[in-house]
């Protein structure tokens, strides 16, 4: 019967108007979305979009798909609950880099230690959006802000080193003008088994100015054609040179994931035996001596 | 002979009286006797003293006594470290090492029987260095009457994995310790009983472990805290056996994120936490109530705020309970009132929150979740409610949120085919699409709310002791039951008629049940283990408590309720002349 089924972008589309400024960089994010998940055959009703709060996290909403906007930073223990309890669906969370690096900065580390098996597309646009303009932890130092009128006095993070120090198995980085780039990374990512995080570098252009998308573009460097991705070390390096911004799949490794790991603990505690009983549950504080 | 008799053994770390004190229960246990022991301990995280106290009748007890009838003490430097909780009776048996006399303050007591017993060294000539402890069981067995061949299998049982020498040496330092009890002259201490039918020794929070897995619990997330990591120690030994998954996180909002996500993909799925955990766990129980997305979170009460006191039972979370988080929240809160009815109440919260599809918290406390307690081998039993899963018609134009009569809409799973929506914590309309007009916020919050109503009318869930019309009422809830019920019987003797109302469903109450109580009461007293008197303020806002008629006593914890003062407090308001002791000590 599947093979019969025909996916395309607009399987994925419903009639919901996204409510993102003219120009937004997640209009793109969405698109390469739609097409990813066509592409990879995604069923919409064993796929699941989580997302926190955010103008990003908005996009669960526009995609027909198992969607769920949740709360400001959590997106990612959500996915994590709903992919052990369901490890057939594919889940994938996105949102921004306020959100998935500040208040959920916790959720997203430990996700990449323990290599849940979920895709984090994480929209990162220098800023707080959906709030109107206030520094994130990816706001370049000096920059003047909302919240920082004087320019920001703290240094930004490099969302994918950390991911990579973290033990994320899959890193990789994209630009939303580039809707046939991010398509295939996306591909990749939402592909890999474990924690993929791709860091989407999707312009605000209401708040970081209207000259972003050419500003970005012309900083944009692709990955040296010998890159080995196997290597934390030489991704490392390229994702940290400052001012250009490296694209394509710093790293890549295969591990055990946390489902892999979670089945382990299931045999390691019962094996081939059968299930125990309430009685054998009980067994314990019952003196049968 | 006694009806009933209460030993506490006391000293270091390495000493043993906590594990002379398991064995003895699970000896007694064994005997079908009635038992609740508790344990405490100095904050070393190693060592340090530690007591262990085991109530022991032949009939149904449900707290602890106000005094100890029998004190086992190796270190009396570590005793006084109790002596806030430790109560010795006026003619308690004092058995201490002959090498540490008793002090005077607590041996110049007339009525009581101060003996000297050298159990180091007993123990070091019988081959048993490590076994003054087991020798002091002997010696207590011998007093006291309690089954010595049980103790002796109990003793086998609990040392199964060590070597033959080591059970050996352990078993000759109980005859040692038997034949000096017996040797002593204290006058009849026996406890009278009947061997019965054994019976189950565990503590509530295992108790609520069980009931959650016997709801059909295969999820649980959780961050370590005391007192309820014991919930968290279960999960990851049983719930991979059956099937199940048990994730510790990396704090308590992933712990109840994740409960969120299990149970959003269809699995029952629980959390265990308390205080501190609670606070952080308030804005995402909103978005249960918000997506309407069962949630169960096991909520061991602690002394707080802050940090507080992390080993110490009180009652002050019921406000954060029923009213904590913001917005307007539905949601259940369910107090058990003993060990056995954490079972129960786990099971119910399961059921509520399935069929209701909102969070619920199950509001226990330290004392109730870390004290072992027998309960009949086949109590734990309850009826287990499953989730409204949408039916094929259903999922015909499908919307997550229909409005109906009961305000529960029938939920898509993902992963089902033509069951596909978007829900979000925004404000939504009935396809679970944003909205933040006023007129859906309206008539979602009455969705939301209409479901509280449905539940208060299936589930009255409460506790009713003592005579139907009485000259007062005690409204108490969780642990309180225990002393409050043991008080009554007491009072009844006395020819005082005190009746009392326990609420097991805290949120809805049992509202038309309680002010029937309050009709039947010519006054009423309010007793808590609160100091700010929660459960009194949140009365006075749900029912009319009579004006002028109605008393409170509200106290910190810390310290576990008394019968005794629960006798006291009843007595204040009944009988005018009656003079109220200190309650402070």
């Amino acid at each position: 019967m599947t093979t019969d089924v025909v996916y395309t972008p607009n399987t994925y589309k419903n009639d919901l108007k996204p409510v993102w400024c003219p120009g937004c960089g997640d209009f793109g994010v969405l698109n390469s979305l739609y097409r990813a998940l066509a592409d990879l055959k995604c069923e919409p009703h064993d796929t699941v979009i989580v997302s926190g709060i955010g103008c990003s996290s908005r996009l669960p909403g526009y995609v027909e798909t198992f969607g769920f906007n949740t709360l400001h930073g959590r997106a990612i223990p959500i996915a994590t609950g709903v992919k052990l309890t369901a490890p057939a669906l594919k889940v994938i969370v996105v949102g921004g880099d306020g959100d998935g690096l500040a208040i959920g900065g916790n959720h997203f580390l430990h996700a990449a230690r323990r290599n849940a098996d979920i895709s984090f597309i994480m929209m990162d646009n220098e800023i707080y959006g959906l709030t109107k303009g206030q520094a994130a932890p990816t706001t370049p130092v000096g920059d003047k802000t909302k919240s920082t009128i004087y320019g920001n006095p703290e240094a930004a993070v490099d969302p994918c080193a950390l991911a990579i120090s973290f033990g994320a198995s899959w890193v990789g980085r994209s630009f939303s003008g580039d809707v046939k780039g991010s398509t295939e990374l996306m591909k990749r990512a939402i592909d890999h088994r474990g924690f993929a995080f791709l860091n989407m570098i999707s312009p605000c252009v209401t708040w970081r100015g209207d000259d972003q998308h050419k500003q970005i573009r012309a900083r944009l460097r692709p990955l040296p054609a010998d890159h080995d991705a196997s290597s934390r070390e030489t991704a490392m390096r390229l994702t940290n040179e400052g001012g250009p911004i490296t694209v394509g799949v710093l790293y890549e490794n295969k591990q055990p994931t946390l489902v892999d790991e979670m089945l382990e603990v299931r045999w390691k505690a019962q094996g081939e035996k059968q299930p125990p009983t309430k009685a054998d549950i009980l067994q314990q504080y019952m003196p049968t001596f | 002979m006694k009806q009933q008799l209460t030993l506490s053994i006391v000293g270091s770390g390495g000493d043993g009286a906590v594990a002379a004190g398991d064995i003895l229960s699970m000896a007694c246990a064994r005997q079908g006797l009635h038992i609740i022991k508790t344990e405490a301990y100095g904050p070393q995280i190693r060592g340090g003293e530690s007591s262990c106290t085991v109530r022991m009748s032949s009939s149904p007890i449900y707290a602890q006594a106000d005094a100890i009838d029998a004190l086992v003490v190796f270190s009396w430097a570590d005793f006084a470290r109790f002596r806030n909780e430790l109560v010795i009776g006026p003619e308690a048996v004092v058995l201490h090492d002959s090498d540490d006399p008793a002090p005077d303050e607590i041996a110049s007591h007339p009525g009581r029987k101060i003996v000297g017993i050298p159990f180091a060294k007993l123990a070091k000539e019988v081959g048993a260095p490590n076994g003054k402890n087991i020798l002091s069981l002997g010696v207590v067995s011998a007093v006291f009457g309690l089954p010595a061949d049980a103790i002796r299998n109990a003793l086998k049982n609990r040392f199964k994995k060590k070597t033959a020498a080591v059970v050996e040496a352990n078993l000759k330092a109980f005859e040692a310790g038997l034949t000096a009890g017996a040797a002593l002259s204290v006058g009849d201490q026996r406890l009278q009983y009947t061997p019965g039918t054994p019976m189950l020794l565990m503590a509530g929070n295992e108790a609520s472990a069980v009931g959650a897995v016997d709801a059909g619990c295969r999820f649980f997330a959780g961050y370590p805290i005391t007192p309820s990591s014991e919930i968290l120690h279960f999960m990851s030994e049983w719930l991979p056996r059956i099937g199940g998954t048990c994730l510790q996180t990396e704090d308590e909002l992933a712990a109840i994120g994740a409960v969120v996500g299990g149970s959003f993909a269809g699995v029952k799925s629980m959390t265990s936490t308390s205080g501190p955990g609670l606070s952080l766990m308030s804005e995402m129980l909103g978005l249960s109530a918000m997506a309407e997305i069962p949630a169960v979170v096991v909520n061991v009460q602690r002394g707080g705020p802050s940090t507080g006191l992390p080993t110490k039972s009180e009652q002050s979370d019921l406000m954060h309970a029923v009213y904590g988080g913001h917005g307007d929240m539905p949601r259940a809160v369910i107090a058990p009132v003993d060990v056995e009815d954490s079972y129960h109440a786990t099971v119910e919260a399961f059921n509520i929150a399935e069929e209701f599809q909102m969070p619920v918290i199950v509001l226990t406390d330290q004392s109730i979740a870390q004290r072992r307690e027998t309960l009949a081998a086949d109590s734990l039993v309850h009826e287990v409610v499953d989730r409204r899963i949408a039916t094929p018609e259903e999922l015909n134009e499908y919307r997550r949120y229909r409005l109906t009569a009961t305000g529960v809409s029938p939920m898509a799973i993902p992963g089902m085919p033509g069951g596909m929506y978007q829900t979000n914590g925004l404000e939504h309309d009935e396809q679970g699409r944003p909205s933040s007009m006023f007129v859906m916020h309206e008539k979602m919050n009455a969705k939301r709310y209409s479901k509280l109503d449905a539940l208060a009318k299936k589930y009255r869930l409460f506790r009713r002791y003592g005579p139907e019309k009485a000259d007062l009422g005690i409204i108490c809830y969780g642990s309180s039951m225990g002393p409050v019920r043991e008080a009554l019987d007491q009072l009844a003797a006395e020819g005082l008629r005190v009746a009392a109302f326990v609420p097991r469903l805290i949120m809805p109450l049992p509202a038309a049940d309680l002010e029937k109580f309050i009709s039947d009461c010519d006054q009423i007293l309010v007793l808590e283990l609160t100091y700010a008197a929660q459960l009194y303020q949140y009365l006075r806002a749900q029912v009319d408590l009579p004006r002028g008629k109605t008393h409170k006593f509200s106290r910190s914890g810390g310290r576990s309720l008394g019968i005794n003062e629960v006798i006291e407090q009843v007595k204040r308001v009944l009988v005018p002349s009656h003079q109220v002791e200190e309650v402070l000590a």
